[in-house]
């Protein structure tokens, strides 16, 4: 009946195009549109602009009867990549000791603690070293110190066995490793991760967004007249692509505004040795899994708008939508492991997983083609399943509206209808 | 061709049967009303005529062919519960649901201005649903129903809560198109509303048919045994032996004659006593009345448990 086929699209299409029009001229999308990244992003770059700017600043004293180890540690702190310290060098003695106490407990004194260096007993021997802070949770200037104290002495010992500045120079700089060939492993996973979290988001925000348009209608009561002429199947299914579309709008926009701002240079964390963090495959996948993750959970909450006359009821099945989340969630460490286990595998065919799961994996590892087909007709088996049985909660809910149905009793509408 | 032909359709939702053996016919250029109390099985069989729900057993054509979801293109509903999008504008309401009973948007855009304005809403067109009044909304409903220009209009309590001078106007538009030749049904259990104007009735109660036909037959099989009277002056003409019973009011009575009884005889007996009349009615029974009658009848005979309206 290819008559009725164009038909059924025909209404799908037109349920889509009015919940997708009348929720993008909605102020509320445009708000969620701007400020959600907006804010976002301010958290982000604001903590990353943190912890580089965030050089060590306090103010210490070193105390050692060793001059050339104290200056290269007044050297390191106040000149150093990490810290900008003040520090004061004073020799060992037991008035030293009682003013530099004072100053710790001191209110007007910037003095942040204090590092007494006492020799050790044989010239090989490492000082013994004692820290005192006006505050314990003052971990950053302590690790600093350490640091320092650590590089000087590592130095000392070098230049004691005949090695010169140049040596010491080569010997302690950082190795870099060269993974251009593979691509960021690193890098891969935190795009992976941060594309996680934004499905997470999305399917949660809009997934209970269809759920909810299905119920406003039902309160309303439009459905008596949508149902005179289309099907329920039609209307969920527009219902499902309608909202989608919206959530898909407005993903764009945020990818869209994330490209520009990696474009534009502002942020260079995002790209690695030239790198882009997400390979053009992955965008691909995401789009692909994204879709189909919509999908499946859109299909969900269509089913427990179908069975619920209210958004409170609604609230209280709304951890259908969630476990499946949550299991993901929990799933993802031992896949980051193992990402070709068994496990993994199996876990990232389910299709309540495979949106989420199935992407990770393939931007982890190498996935075998049959599989990423396998999870892709498993997933749309899902969706006609899920689709067809909210059709018929449907149906027959609203022809008994007014109480929940009991589980049996959905049981029993599936019969019937 | 009857429009709709309804045959021995049942329908049954658990141990609950709302619709029962219920045959019927709406013809062409008629306007049919489905009468009953709440709960008497109305909406059950509506919704078996637009395919909401299918029948257990029974069938069910439209337009003379066994029922199809193709022929709801040609059926406008309004259903008893209103519903329209709150925040939508009207136009594109009404656009939105003339596409879905296959208008192209032009068609369907210049059809809702044109109805519009012919119910004196054309103000309405750009605001939103919810800035609208009830009865407002009521219009813009029964418009979405008649916009795709249906032959079978099915009007679930059409006028509830709409004022007399608003109710006339949809009736007038109503009353035009059983004039073109479109068959309506109405589903009411207001009876006063639709005495007037349907051709033909079904009666149900509990999910059964107490009484169908034309309005003339099922009335003609009431006796036309009352009468109103406005007079002044002597009142001693009630006595007459064709009265069975009198209520005497300030201006006038109502009187019930023995059956059989020729009204004439008790007219001309009041003008012989110098009576002064000013109005002599001979009354039809009210639908209402057969109405209520039926329904008490049929609640006492089978007295078989579950509320009028289970």
């Amino acid at each position: 009946m290819p008559t009725t086929g164009v038909r059924s699209m025909h209404n799908v299409l037109l349920i889509a195009r009015r919940e997708y029009f009348e929720r993008v001229r909605t102020k509320g999308f445009l708000l969620a549109t701007v400020l959600i990244p907006l804010v976002m992003g301010t958290l982000i770059f604001g903590s990353m602009l943190l912890m580089v700017t965030s050089k060590t600043q306090s103010h210490v004293a070193i105390v050692t009867t060793n001059n050339s180890l104290g200056t290269e540690m007044k050297q390191q702190l106040e000149g150093g990549q990490q810290a900008q310290m003040k520090v004061d060098l004073l020799a060992p003695s037991d008035a030293v000791r009682s003013q530099l106490e004072a100053q710790l407990h001191a209110k007007d004194s910037t003095l942040a603690g204090y590092l007494w260096v006492t020799p050790g007993e044989t010239p090989e021997a490492r000082p013994n070293v004692a820290y005192s802070a006006r505050s314990a949770g003052d971990i950053a200037t302590a690790n600093a110190l350490q640091d320092a104290l650590r590089a000087v002495l590592m130095r000392e010992r070098l230049t004691a066995h005949g090695l010169t500045t140049g040596d010491i120079d080569q010997l302690t700089a950082p190795v870099k490793i060269d993974t251009s060939a593979s691509g960021d492993s690193g890098a891969a996973f935190l795009a992976a991760y941060m594309l996680f979290f934004l499905m997470y988001m999305v399917i949660m925000l809009y997934g209970m967004n269809t759920a909810r348009s299905i119920i406003d209608e039902k309160t309303s009561r439009i459905f008596e007249v949508l149902l005179a002429t289309i099907q329920p199947e039609q209307l969920l299914a527009g219902k499902i692509l309608g909202v989608g579309a919206v959530g898909l709008t407005q993903i764009s926009v945020w990818m869209l505004a994330a490209f520009a701002f990696a474009g534009s240079g502002l942020a260079p964390g995002m790209m690695s040795h030239g790198h882009p963090l997400i390979s053009l495959a992955q965008i691909g996948f995401f789009i692909l899994y994204f879709l189909f993750g919509f999908l499946i959970y859109s299909s969900i909450a269509a089913a427990l708008g179908a069975m619920t006359n209210s958004e409170q009821e609604l609230q209280q099945l709304n951890m259908f939508l969630v476990i499946p989340l949550v299991f993901c969630m929990v799933m993802i460490f031992p896949i980051m492991r193992a990402p070709d286990s068994t496990l993994a595998r199996v876990a990232s065919l389910i299709p309540f997983c495979s949106p989420l799961l199935m992407n990770f994996r393939i931007s982890l590892t190498h996935v075998p083609a049959w599989e990423i087909w396998l999870s892709i007709g498993l997933m749309t088996a899902t969706i006609a399943a899920i689709l067809s049985f909210s059709a018929r909660v449907y149906r027959v809910g609203i022809l008994m509206y007014g109480k929940k149905p009991s589980l049996p009793e959905i049981v029993r509408w599936m019969r019937y209808s | 061709m009857p429009i709709v032909q309804l045959d021995q359709i049942r329908k049954q939702y658990g141990s609950k049967v709302a619709v029962e053996g219920l045959s019927l016919n709406i013809e062409r250029g008629s306007m049919f009303g489905l009468l009953g109390p709440n709960g008497s099985g109305k909406t059950s069989t509506i919704r078996m005529m637009i395919g909401m729900t299918v029948p257990d057993s029974g069938g069910v054509s439209l337009f003379g062919q066994p029922f199809s979801r193709k022929q709801l293109a040609r059926v406008g509903f309004l259903p008893e519960e209103r519903g329209l999008y709150k925040k939508m504008k009207v136009l594109d309401q009404l656009v939105f649901l003339g596409r879905l009973h296959g208008l192209d948007a032009a068609t369907a855009k210049s059809r809702s201005v044109a109805w519009c304005e012919r119910l004196q809403i054309a103000d309405t067109l750009q605001k939103k649903t919810e800035e609208l009044s009830k009865g407002m909304q009521q219009k813009i409903q029964f418009i979405a129903a008649l916009l795709h220009d249906p032959d079978l209009i099915i009007m679930d309590e059409p006028f509830s809560g709409l004022d007399p001078v608003n109710a006339q106007l949809l009736m007038d538009v109503l009353i035009d198109q059983r004039t073109q030749g479109k068959a309506i049904l109405f589903s009411t259990h207001r009876m006063d509303q639709v005495e007037r104007f349907c051709d033909s009735i079904a009666l149900l109660s509990r999910g059964k048919l107490l009484l169908s036909g034309s309005m003339r037959e099922i009335k003609s099989q009431y006796p036309r045994n009352r009468v109103e009277m406005i007079f002044t002056g002597n009142e001693s003409f009630l006595d007459h032996p064709s009265v069975e019973t009198y209520r005497l009011y300030e201006d006038g009575a109502e009187l019930k004659l023995h059956e059989g009884k020729e009204s004439r005889c008790v007219l001309r007996h009041a003008l012989e006593h110098g009576t002064n009349i000013v109005r002599f009615e001979v009354m039809e029974p009210t639908l209402e009345e057969i109405f209520i009658e039926h329904v008490k009848a049929s609640f006492g005979d089978a007295d078989n448990g579950g509320a009028v309206d289970a």
